[in-house]
C-alpha cells in the first residue's frame, strides 16, 4: 500500500514539474507574428517565428540579451555582459516607431547620463537592418515585396503598377 | 617727356602693387567664421546601410508634389547610369560598384551647407539659411542668372529651363515648409526602411557620426564627409570606402565658398576710395604744361 | 556704299548740320539717316553690298530662333544644362565681349586723364566700341536670363550685396550711363544739340575717372565670378588668388587691340566716311596703341606664369589640357607679342594689325576656356552648345555689327563734324543768304 502511494506522488510531481517547466520555458513563444505596427505602403508581414527559431537557435541574434542569451557585440557587452532575460522582448518594446519626432529627439538628448543607446535605430530600421542583414548573408528573401506586398498606397507613391508613368519607356538622361 | 611718362608709369605700378599686396596678404579673418545656428538640424547618411530601394526618391516626389518621373521608382534600371538632381527630382540615388562583390549606394540631395555657396553667390538674396538648418529659396525674386548652379560645389540646384514664363531653381528644401519648420524629419528620412539617414541636431550628429565610426572602426572610413567640407554641411556622410570611389569630391575645400571671393570684394571699397584721388592726381601731373596751366583751363577743344 | 560713291562722284554724304557745305538749311533727321541719299538710292546701294546678303540670311534664320527662345522657353534654345549652367550667350556674349569693350575707359582716360590729346581721332571710336560692346553684352544677358524681365531686381527689388554678381550688375548699369554720356557728344553733334554736348564736356574728367574705377572693378569681378567654382575650372586657367587680376589685366590689351581691329576695318570698308585727320593719323595711333597693348600682354603673360608657379601647377602642362593652354597662350599672347613688338620696332602697321587680331582672339578664347570649354573638365567631356544656341549667338553678334556700322556711317566718329559749335552760343550766326531770304519773305 505504501509503495504504490509513493509511486503515485512521484509520478504526479514529475508530471507537474514538466507542465510547469513547459509553461515557463516554452508556452509564451509565438509561432507566427503579424508585424503591422507601422504599415502604410506595405501590407502587414506574416512572420514565421517558429521557422526562424528552428533555423537560428540563438535568440540573441535578434533579441539581443532580452531572452537570456549572451550578448556578442563588444560595444554592448561593455555594459550588458551580465544582463539576463528581460520582461520586454519584442522589438517594438524598445525600438520606437517614430524615432525622430521632436519629443523623441528631446528625450534622447535629455537622458542623464547621455551615453545610453544613443544610436538606437527606430522600429522600422531595427526590423530591416536585422532581417535584411541576415537574409543577405544567408540567401534569404531580400526584395521589398518578398516579405510584404505593396498596398495601393504603396503603388501610388512608387508610381508603379497602375500608377506607372505613361511617359516614354526609356529614361530621359539628365543633361550635363 | 620720357622721364615724366616713366614717373607716371611708376606711380601707377606702385599704386596697383600696393593695393594688391595689401589685399593678398590680409586674410579674411575680421569677419570670423559662422559655425551654424545652434539648433540647426542635420542628417547623418550612412552609405553602408543603403540598399538602393529608392523609397526616398518616391517619398520626395510625393511630398514636394513633383512632376511624374520618367520611370517608376521601383525601376532599378536607373542605376545603369549616374544621375544628378534635376528640375523633376530633388534627390537621386546612384549605385557604385566599389569592389567585385561590393556595391554602395549614395543618396544625393542638397547638403544644406552652413555657409552655402548658392546663398553667397545670389545677387537678389533668393536663398536663406533658416535657423532650423534648411537652405530655402525665394522664387519670387529669382532672376534666373544661375550663378548658384555654377557656385554649388555639389552641383545640386537644377533649373526648370523648360518653362517659358516662370523658370525657377529646383532643389531639396529639407521639407522645410511641410515638416522641418515643425521640427519633423523630411519625407525621405521618414520613409527609409534602413534608417540610412539619422535626423537630429547637426551638432549632435557630428558626435554620433564619430561615435559610430569608433564603435565599428573596421566598417567605416574614418571621416565624416561634410563635417568640414566647404565650411560644414548639415547633411553628412559615412562610408565604408574612400569617398572618391562613391562620387564625392575628395579634394573639396574646407573653407566656405564665399571665402574665395572675400578678398576681391574687400578690394572694392578700396578702389572706390583710392582711384578718384589717384587718377585725378595723375591727371594733374600729366597735363600741366610749360605755362603752368592745365589742359582744361585753356578752354575746350572742339 | 563705296561702289555707289565711286559711280556717283560728287554725292555729298552728310558730314555737317546743314546742306551745301553747312551753308544751307539744316538736314532733316530722315535725310541724316539716309546719309543724304534718297531712300531709293540708299536701299539700292545696300542691296549691292554682299555683306548685307549674308546678314539677311543670318537674320532670316536667326530672328525666328531668337523669338522661339522666348516663346518656348530657354530649354528650346540651350537644352537642360544643369552642370554647365552658363553657355555661349554668357561665355562669348558677356565674358568675351566685355574685355574687348574696355577701350571706352582706356581711350577716354588716355585723352582726359593723361592729357594725350593726340589720341583724339580714335577716342570716339574707342568709346563707341565700349558702349556697344557693353550694350550688346546686356542684350546677350537678356537672352540668357531665365526671367529677363526681372533684370532690375538686384537694383530695386531685392539686394544680395555679398554676391560678386551684385557688383557686376550695379557697375555695368552705372558704367553704361557713363559711357552713354561719353558717347552722347557725338550724338548731340549729329542731332544739332550743342547744349547737350557742352554739358557733357564739362564732366569729361569726372566721367573718365568714373570709367576707370568702374572698369577696374567689373573687369576684375568677371574673373572673380569663376572663383565661386574652384574645382570646376581647370587649374591652368584658375588662380584662387589672382583670377580677378588675370581678367582685368587681359582686358587692357583686349580693348586696345579691338580698337586697332575695328579702326582698320573702318578704314578699309568705310574709307569714304573717314576724314583726312583719321586716315593720316591712324597708323601712328595704332602703333601707339600697340605699345600699350604689348605692355599689357607681357604683364599678362607674367602673371599667368606666376599664378601657375604660386600653386605649383606645372605638372598640368604635360597633359592634354596643358597642350591646349599652350595653344591659347602661344597664339593669343606670345604670337601677339611678337607681331606687335615687331610692328612697333619696324614701324609696320600691318604687323601691328595682325597682332591685334591674334590678341582679341586670344582674349575671347581665354574667356571661353574659363567659362565653357574647361568648365567641369573633370567630368571628362567638353560641353558643346546645341545648334540653336549657336544660331542665336551669331544673330545677336551680327546685330551688334550692323548697329556698329549704322552708327559709324552716320555719327561723327570717324570724321569731324563740320559744324562748329562754340561753347556758349547755340549756333553760329545764321548764314547771310538765309537771313536775307527770311527778312525778304517776312516783309
Amino acid at each position: 500500500m505504501h509503495a504504490v502511494k509513493r509511486q503515485m506522488i512521484l509520478g504526479v510531481t514529475g508530471i507537474l514539474m514538466m507542465l510547469v517547466s513547459s509553461v515557463c520555458f516554452g508556452a509564451g513563444i509565438p509561432d507566427k507574428v503579424t508585424i503591422n505596427s507601422i504599415q502604410k505602403y506595405y501590407a502587414p508581414v506574416s512572420f514565421n517565428h517558429a521557422a526562424h527559431i528552428n533555423k537560428l537557435k540563438d535568440c540573441g541574434l535578434c533579441h539581443h540579451h532580452t531572452t537570456g542569451a549572451q550578448v556578442a557585440d563588444p560595444n554592448c557587452a561593455r555594459c550588458h555582459k551580465n544582463s539576463g532575460a528581460q520582461a520586454v522582448v519584442s522589438c517594438k518594446g524598445c525600438h520606437t516607431a517614430e524615432p525622430f519626432t521632436p519629443e523623441a529627439l528631446k528625450q534622447q538628448r535629455d537622458q542623464q547620463p547621455p551615453i545610453y543607446h544613443r544610436d538606437k535605430p527606430g522600429l522600422k530600421a531595427a526590423y530591416h537592418i536585422s532581417c535584411l542583414g541576415c537574409h543577405e548573408k544567408m540567401q534569404g528573401p531580400t526584395g521589398c515585396q518578398d516579405c510584404h506586398k505593396r498596398t495601393d498606397g504603396g503603388d501610388a507613391i512608387f508610381k508603379s503598377g497602375k500608377y506607372a508613368p505613361k511617359a516614354p519607356a526609356k529614361p530621359k538622361a539628365a543633361h550635363h | 617727356m620720357i622721364e615724366r611718362r616713366d614717373f607716371l608709369k611708376g606711380c601707377l605700378a606702385c599704386g596697383v602693387t600696393a593695393a594688391t599686396v595689401s589685399v593678398a596678404s590680409g586674410k579674411a579673418m575680421a569677419a570670423g567664421s559662422f559655425e551654424g545656428y545652434p539648433d540647426a538640424m542635420g542628417v547623418l547618411v550612412d552609405l553602408t546601410r543603403c540598399v538602393g530601394c529608392r523609397s526616398c526618391e518616391a517619398a520626395c516626389n510625393a511630398e514636394q508634389k513633383l512632376p511624374e518621373p520618367d520611370l517608376a521608382f521601383d525601376d532599378m534600371s536607373v542605376f545603369k547610369e549616374k544621375r544628378r538632381t534635376t528640375e523633376k527630382a530633388y534627390t537621386v540615388v546612384n549605385k557604385y560598384q566599389v569592389a567585385t562583390e561590393e556595391t554602395l549606394f549614395r543618396k544625393i540631395q542638397c547638403n544644406h551647407c552652413t555657409e552655402p555657396a548658392c546663398l553667397s553667390s545670389c545677387f537678389v538674396n533668393a536663398y536663406t539659411k533658416t535657423k532650423e538648418g534648411a537652405v530655402i529659396y525665394n522664387a519670387s525674386v529669382c532672376v534666373g542668372c544661375r550663378n548658384c548652379m555654377i557656385a554649388c560645389p555639389f552641383n545640386i540646384p537644377a533649373y526648370s529651363y523648360s518653362s517659358p514664363l516662370n523658370p525657377l531653381v529646383k532643389k531639396c528644401i529639407f521639407c522645410y515648409d511641410t515638416r522641418l519648420k515643425d521640427g519633423k524629419p523630411p519625407a525621405c528620412v521618414d520613409i527609409c526602411p534602413q534608417q540610412v539617414m539619422t535626423f537630429g541636431r547637426r551638432a549632435d550628429l557630428v558626435k554620433l557620426g564619430h561615435d559610430r565610426i569608433q564603435a565599428n572602426p573596421a566598417k567605416y572610413v574614418d571621416k565624416l564627409y561634410g563635417e568640414k567640407a566647404v565650411g560644414g554641411t548639415s547633411w553628412m556622410y559615412l562610408s565604408s570606402v574612400d569617398f572618391d570611389k562613391v562620387g564625392f569630391d575628395g579634394h573639396i575645400q574646407n573653407e566656405p565658398i564665399i571665402s574665395n571671393v572675400k578678398d576681391f570684394l574687400g578690394f572694392v571699397p578700396m578702389v572706390l576710395s583710392i582711384w578718384p584721388a589717384l587718377f585725378t592726381g595723375v591727371h594733374l601731373l600729366a597735363t600741366k604744361n610749360k605755362d603752368g596751366h592745365h589742359d582744361h583751363e585753356e578752354g575746350d577743344h572742339q | 556704299m563705296k561702289q555707289f560713291l565711286t559711280r556717283n562722284p560728287g554725292t555729298q554724304v552728310i558730314d555737317s548740320l546743314r546742306k551745301d557745305n553747312d551753308k544751307g538749311r539744316p538736314w532733316t533727321l530722315m535725310e541724316k539717316i539716309f546719309l543724304g541719299l534718297t531712300p531709293q538710292q540708299y536701299v539700292s546701294q545696300a542691296m549691292g553690298n554682299p555683306l548685307n546678303w549674308i546678314f539677311a540670311v543670318i537674320f532670316l534664320i536667326g530672328f525666328p530662333v531668337l523669338i522661339g527662345r522666348y516663346i518656348f522657353g530657354l530649354s528650346w534654345a540651350v537644352g537642360d544644362p544643369y552642370d554647365n549652367a552658363w553657355g555661349l550667350f554668357l561665355a562669348f556674349g558677356l565674358f568675351g565681349m566685355v574685355p574687348l569693350s574696355s577701350s571706352g575707359f582706356q581711350l577716354g582716360s588716355a585723352v582726359e586723364v593723361f592729357g594725350r590729346h593726340d589720341f583724339e581721332p580714335i577716342e570716339r571710336l574707342g568709346i563707341l566700341n565700349g558702349i556697344l560692346g557693353y550694350f550688346f553684352a546686356v542684350v546677350f544677358l537678356m537672352v540668357d536670363l531665365g526671367q529677363p524681365w526681372r533684370l532690375p531686381y538686384p537694383m530695386v527689388v531685392s539686394w544680395g550685396p555679398e554676391a560678386v554678381l551684385f557688383l557686376v550688375a550695379w557697375h555695368v548699369a552705372t558704367y553704361l550711363s557713363v559711357q552713354a554720356a561719353e558717347t552722347s557728344t557725338a550724338f548731340f553733334e549729329w542731332m544739332g544739340w550743342p547744349a547737350g554736348k557742352t554739358f557733357i564736356k564739362k564732366m569729361a574728367l569726372g566721367l573718365a575717372v568714373a570709367g576707370i574705377i568702374l572698369s577696374t572693378l567689373h573687369q576684375g569681378a568677371l574673373g572673380a565670378l569663376s572663383t565661386y567654382a574652384p574645382g570646376k575650372v581647370h587649374p591652368l586657367w584658375y588662380s584662387a588668388s589672382f583670377q580677378w587680376l588675370y581678367f582685368f589685366v587681359s582686358s587692357l590689351p583686349g580693348g586696345l587691340c579691338m580698337v586697332i581691329v575695328v579702326s582698320t576695318i573702318a578704314l578699309k570698308t568705310m574709307g569714304w566716311r573717314c576724314d583726312d585727320i583719321y586716315k593720316n593719323s591712324l597708323s601712328k595711333l595704332q602703333i601707339a596703341l600697340a605699345k600699350g597693348a604689348s605692355m599689357g600682354l607681357i604683364t599678362y603673360l607674367t602673371i599667368r606664369l606666376i599664378g601657375i608657379a604660386h600653386d605649383n601647377k606645372w605638372a598640368y602642362l604635360a597633359t592634354g589640357w596643358g597642350a591646349w593652354w599652350m595653344v591659347e597662350i602661344g597664339f593669343g599672347v606670345i604670337l601677339s607679342l611678337v607681331l606687335l613688338t615687331a610692328g612697333i620696332r619696324n614701324n609696320s602697321v600691318t604687323l601691328v594689325r595682325m597682332g591685334a587680331w591674334t590678341t582679341i582672339i586670344g582674349v575671347v578664347l581665354n574667356r571661353l576656356n574659363v567659362y565653357m570649354f574647361t568648365f567641369n573638365w573633370q567630368q571628362g567631356h567638353v560641353h558643346i552648345p546645341p545648334i540653336r544656341e549657336i544660331i542665336i549667338t551669331v544673330t545677336v553678334y551680327s546685330l551688334y555689327i550692323v548697329t556698329y556700322r549704322a552708327i559709324l556711317y552716320r555719327w561723327p566718329i570717324l570724321f569731324k563734324w563740320k559744324t562748329r559749335y562754340s561753347d556758349y552760343a547755340v549756333l553760329e550766326p545764321k548764314p547771310v543768304a538765309i537771313a536775307e531770304a527770311e527778312a525778304a519773305s517776312s516783309k
